[in-house]
């Protein structure tokens, strides 16, 4: 039996969808089944994200409405064989074409045949967000440095408390920016963490690479070296209960002027 | 047959007591009776009107059967109700004032958007994060941290008072006065006593001047004793 988590954040823009699907391709590297639902009906991106836009044939109103079998919906992801699957949101209607209890049925129906389920929410914390979390076992809640994120995600705690799931929520602060967190401009990780009282699950740093990669539909966690990447896979690592130590704050490196030099004279 | 209402002389006036044994009917009977035999007695007597207590005992009258005690002394021009009163109060009257009494220890994360309300006076232990509001109905004693909204006296008295550090608050609101700390110029000391003055205006004293500031509330922590 799986285990169902709700990614969620209040803000809308702080990456849960690429954390839905970063976290998702990591999981199923380390040799799990992953199910990814996409809750952002009207607005569906997790399809793009993956690169899977082009395969989806039914969506989960589809399901919901018995209009499809949800073995009809799930598109399979061909880079990992049988291991990640994704159910896509529908685009040609809103938040209110689903109810919790119908969400709550078809989590229930894949919890069984996968080791994850991991639901995109929506922004905000209107109907799809009531949707979102009905189903979920546990939350991992997104925010990046900003105060307007920390805010909406203290807001979402909040009401997670008022609706608690049967496991304690995770955070996950996302676009970390290294040089503006080391001279004070931003909260640090630590002061996020506890401002928010909820368990920290990984930190993410910011890349450009993870908006190039996401344009081609190839998840950031391809990547072997990049440390976006790197803060994924630690992520899905410490959900499988590996105990990882939280990546170190380096400075981006700057090559000085005698590396340049010596860089030129190694390309010729 | 023993009366269902007795009259008796207190320091402050004339008491009826109505028996809480007999049926509602006899008393009520009984209370006319009294009343007439009371206005034969005095006819040549008394010319001035006599304000009664009412006395139900372990009674509680509705309000239909108030009503009915004022319409029997409506039959009696130089007599009226002063007031009712009974040994009794029902279970909500008894939470209500025990909630009012009490002080609340409060030691919850009070998160952006919620909203917590107290009756009562509350000892503060928890955080009150931005956009969250704590609205208390009595005096409120800050050891946590605040940096959202906070009220003491709400809806509107004007007598509570706001005790510890909210240097940090968004807003500090009493009754109806409030303030955005922004705003103003004051600075903040940790010990702060946020009380409404005289001219209905917030100000900001420290815990040693609480004396000065609401002598009452001195006297209620036991300054009198002390000192």
């Amino acid at each position: 039996m799986g285990k169902a988590y709700v990614i969620t954040s209040g803000k809308g823009g702080v990456g849960k969808t690429t954390s839905s699907a970063n976290i998702g391709t990591a999981l199923a590297m380390l040799g799990k089944k992953v199910c990814l639902m996409d809750l952002d009906i009207g607005l569906r991106n997790l399809d793009v994200v993956l690169g899977l836009d082009n395969r989806i044939m039914y969506d989960i109103v589809d399901v919901a409405t018995g209009r499809a079998k949800l073995a009809q919906a799930l598109v399979k992801d061909k880079r990992f064989d049988d291991l990640l699957y994704l159910l896509p949101a529908a685009q040609n209607t809103d938040k209110t074409a689903l109810n919790e209890e119908q969400v709550v049925q078809i989590v229930n129906e894949l919890k069984p045949d996968f080791d994850y389920v991991l639901i995109d929410c929506p922004a905000g914390i209107e109907q799809g967000f009531m949707n979102a979390i009905a189903g979920a076992d546990s939350a991992i809640i997104v925010t990046t440095p900003e105060i307007s994120a920390v805010r909406d995600a203290d807001r979402v705690v909040g009401l997670l408390e008022q609706h608690p799931l049967t496991e304690e929520p995770h955070l996950i602060i996302n676009r970390i920016r290294t040089h503006m967190m080391k001279d004070g401009s931003v909260m640090d990780v630590d002061e996020i963490t506890h401002h928010l009282g909820v368990e920290l699950l990984g930190i993410v740093f910011d890349d450009d690479a993870v908006i190039t990669t996401s344009n081609k539909g190839e998840p950031i966690v391809l990547q072997a070296e990049n440390p976006a990447g790197q803060g994924y896979r630690d992520i899905a690592r410490r959900l499988e209960g590996e105990s990882v130590p939280l990546m170190e704050m380096k400075d981006e490196v700057h090559p000085s002027f005698w590396q340049k030099v010596t860089n030129w004279f190694k390309k010729g | 047959m023993h009366d269902a209402a007795v009259l008796k002389g207190t320091n402050d006036g004339y008491e009826i007591i109505l028996d809480d044994q007999s049926d509602l009917g006899e008393a009520l009977a009984g209370l006319r009776r009294l009343l007439e035999n009371l206005r034969d007695q005095a006819a040549s007597g008394i010319s001035q009107a006599i304000s009664f207590d009412i006395q139900t005992g372990r009674r509680l009258l509705a309000a239909e059967d108030r009503s009915k005690i004022e319409t029997i002394f409506s039959d009696f021009s130089s007599f009226s109700v002063h007031k009712v009163t009974s040994d009794v109060i029902t279970k909500e009257e008894s939470n209500r004032i025990l909630e009012q009494e009490s002080v609340h220890v409060i030691d919850q994360i009070i998160r952006n958007g919620q909203e917590i309300h107290i009756q009562g006076d509350v000892l503060f232990l928890g955080k009150i994060h931005e956009g969250g509001k704590l609205f208390v109905g009595g005096n409120i004693y800050v050891l946590g941290d605040v940096h959202g909204i906070i009220q003491a006296g709400y809806p509107d008295l004007e007598d509570k008072m706001i005790i510890g550090d909210v240097h940090n608050a968004q807003q500090v609101r009493i009754g109806e006065q409030y303030e955005i700390l922004d705003d103003t110029n004051t600075k903040i000391s940790e010990n702060t006593v946020v009380y409404v003055n005289d001219l209905h205006v917030l100000d900001y004293g420290k815990v040693e001047s609480l004396k000065q500031i609401n002598p009452k509330f001195f006297n209620r922590i036991g300054g009198v004793i002390n000192g």
